[in-house]
């Protein structure tokens, strides 16, 4: 699988904008973008629960605070989305700070707790305020194309914009792998105490590897409210859309940099066929239907997709 | 002032009674086998639902079908046990965490997906009943959950403190080894534990009926709560679990009513962040209990 990565990688970007420019269909350019931004936030979510270990059932959160804050800074200050984007994942990093300083003294399954209640958490205050959020009800964006608004009249703009952020996050992952911190991150993920020994600072690392994976996730919150152009507190901040993002993550390979390309890739349209085809009148079929994969691929393939697919490669060349 | 603040004591007490339930269960589990369940609140949605149709096609009353609801949900937990968690006791920690949310998705839009996103309501004689003490005004359902809750709290606790098999499971709680040496089967102990936890919630279920609705996402609000009483009470530590649903359900109470009813949670949610960074072992004490 060495094929996929690094320049093989951006051969692979390159064919995916072709296809966005050649294909008109709609529902297959909505295909695409589910399945970029599915990478892009899986990916973002990988930084923090692959590498380092930390299984967030939060990020909603951050994915929520960019979705609101570029919504709210347009509508009420007209501030462009672009910049709304920026700012929203700034408020996710600072928020990440919040979550992250006092619940990285936590391990395990303690913070995967502490990650829910943040989430909760904000959630419910964004219920509560409701004359500056628009609480339980939501927003409903003005549709106004343009550049500037982030809005366009088909799809095919924001299948590039999606594409740029799965390049971004899937260079970014390859980068950290490669890198002091993702190496501590792999160290402290294998045994802290033992990292720590050897003088690393744990805490820290978790920290920047938080606020990386919140800044990501933020950015494609405000993107997806672009493209949507529907934001509630109900959808944007819940556990369900935290378990959802995760779920390429565990498919493709958890803690690697192709793995969530591979599970998304496998996913996602089965997701949004799923979700066309037979949710209309089966309400709930097709989130079983991610239940059972997710069940199966944990106990059967716990490593996920690419880290089995390349291990029995391996095993038959050694052989 | 006095009345009010009365009130809500009562009423706090007493659903706490229903939430320190629901998070033995949880806290059972995770003090012997060191896994979260991340499924319960739908364990307790089933348990729910359960008594719901009993109810409805049969019209059984919601107490007495706390003898069918118990071992139906000591079942589900019996096999989830065996055929799920079983495989994952000596796998890594993110595989249990996502294994069981898992199981919670499917279970949560099973639901949805064969009786609607509908809110289903028991409703009894005794529903809406009260008793009265001067002021002061106790829900009779609500008295009778929390009374059923800690007679179910009390007998949990001498059947671990003086049976066999109690004392089994609280061997290998603490030191599985050791356990293993003094000839328990642990895979055995494990099933029966998850069996035991998942029937505490399945009482709770069944206790909740007449004074609360059913329906597919029940389990969320009173598993996010059954974290925050698990984490209070120390994980694994039962007679935590006890106190902190009580103390949970002051808060909720209080907080209901001099911050606002929708910033309840979010009070308990603080308080949860806090004890666990203030003392990740909780606030009563040991670890293991």
């Amino acid at each position: 699988m060495k094929f996929l990565k690094g320049n093989y990688f951006l051969g692979f970007l390159i064919l995916l904008a072709l296809l966005v420019a050649v294909v008109q269909n709609a529902f297959v350019l909505h295909l695409l973008i589910m399945v970029f931004t599915s990478v892009a936030l899986g990916l973002a979510w990988n930084v923090i629960g692959g590498y380092g270990g930390q299984l967030s059932l939060g990020h909603a959160a951050f994915y929520g605070i960019g979705a609101y804050t570029s919504t709210l800074l347009s509508i009420h200050l007209g501030v462009t989305p672009w910049l709304g984007m920026i700012a929203g994942g700034i408020l996710a990093v600072m928020a990440s700070l919040v979550l992250g300083i006092p619940c990285f003294r936590l391990r395990g399954t303690y913070f995967t707790l502490a990650t829910i209640a943040f989430a909760e958490v904000l959630r419910i205050l964004v219920v509560f305020f409701k004359d500056f959020t628009g609480g339980s009800i939501g927003i409903v964006l003005k549709f106004n194309a343009g550049f500037l608004n982030m809005m366009f009249k088909n799809r095919e703009p924001f299948a590039y914009i999606a594409l740029g952020f799965m390049a971004l996050t899937y260079y970014l992952s390859v980068y950290i792998e490669n890198s002091r911190l993702g190496y501590y991150l792999t160290a402290l993920k294998e045994n802290e105490d033992g990292a720590r020994a050897l003088g690393i600072n744990t805490y820290r690392c978790k920290l920047i590897a938080l606020m990386i994976s919140a800044f990501l996730t933020a950015l494609i919150g405000s993107f997806f409210a672009q493209y949507l152009t529907f934001i509630e507190p109900e959808s944007e901040f819940s556990l369900g859309l935290s378990i959802a993002l995760t779920l390429p993550v565990m498919i493709g390979g958890i803690g690697t940099a192709l793995g969530p390309v591979i599970g998304a890739f496998i996913i996602t349209p089965l997701q949004e066929l799923l979700r066309v085809y037979i949710s209309g009148e089966h309400q709930g079929l097709q989130n079983i239907v991610y239940g059972i994969v997710l069940v199966v691929v944990v106990i059967c393939i716990p490593q996920g997709i690419y880290k089995w697919v390349t291990g029995t490669i391996f095993r038959k060349k050694t052989s | 002032m006095l009345i009010i603040i009365g009130q809500s004591l009562i009423s706090g007490i007493l659903m706490g009674g229903i939430y320190a339930l629901v998070s033995i269960g949880l806290t059972l589990i995770f003090g012997v086998m060191n896994v979260v369940n991340f499924a319960h609140g739908e364990f307790l949605m089933i348990a729910m639902y359960i008594t719901f149709w009993v109810f409805h096609y049969f019209q059984i009353d919601p107490y007495v079908s706390l003898l069918i609801v118990t071992p139906a949900l000591f079942l589900i937990g019996v096999v989830t046990q065996r055929y799920l968690i079983q495989h994952l006791i000596q796998a890594e920690h993110y595989t249990q965490i996502f294994a069981t949310v898992g199981l919670s998705t499917i279970m949560a839009n099973a639901a949805l997906f064969f009786w609607k996103a509908d809110y289903r309501m028991v409703k009894t004689a005794y529903g809406t009943s009260t008793l009265n003490f001067s002021d002061l005004v106790v829900s009779y359902p609500r008295l009778i959950s929390f009374l059923v809750a800690i007679g179910i709290t009390v007998l949990l606790f001498l059947f671990l403190k003086r049976t066999y098999l109690g004392r089994a499971i609280r061997a290998t709680a603490q030191d599985i080894t050791g356990a293993k040496l003094m000839g328990v089967n642990i895979n055995r102990v494990y099933i029966f534990t998850f069996g035991l936890g998942s029937a505490c919630v399945g009482v709770a279920g069944a206790l909740l009926m007449p004074i609360y609705y059913a329906f597919p996402t029940v389990g969320l609000h009173f598993v996010l709560t059954a974290f925050v009483v698990v984490v209070l009470g120390g994980m694994g530590n039962i007679t935590g679990a006890l106190f902190g649903g009580l103390v949970i359900g002051v808060v909720e109470a209080f907080s209901g009513f001099f911050i606002a009813p929708e910033l309840k949670e979010a009070v308990y949610f603080v308080i949860f962040v806090l004890v666990l960074l203030v003392k990740p072992s909780g606030l009563f004490g040991l670890t293991k209990g």
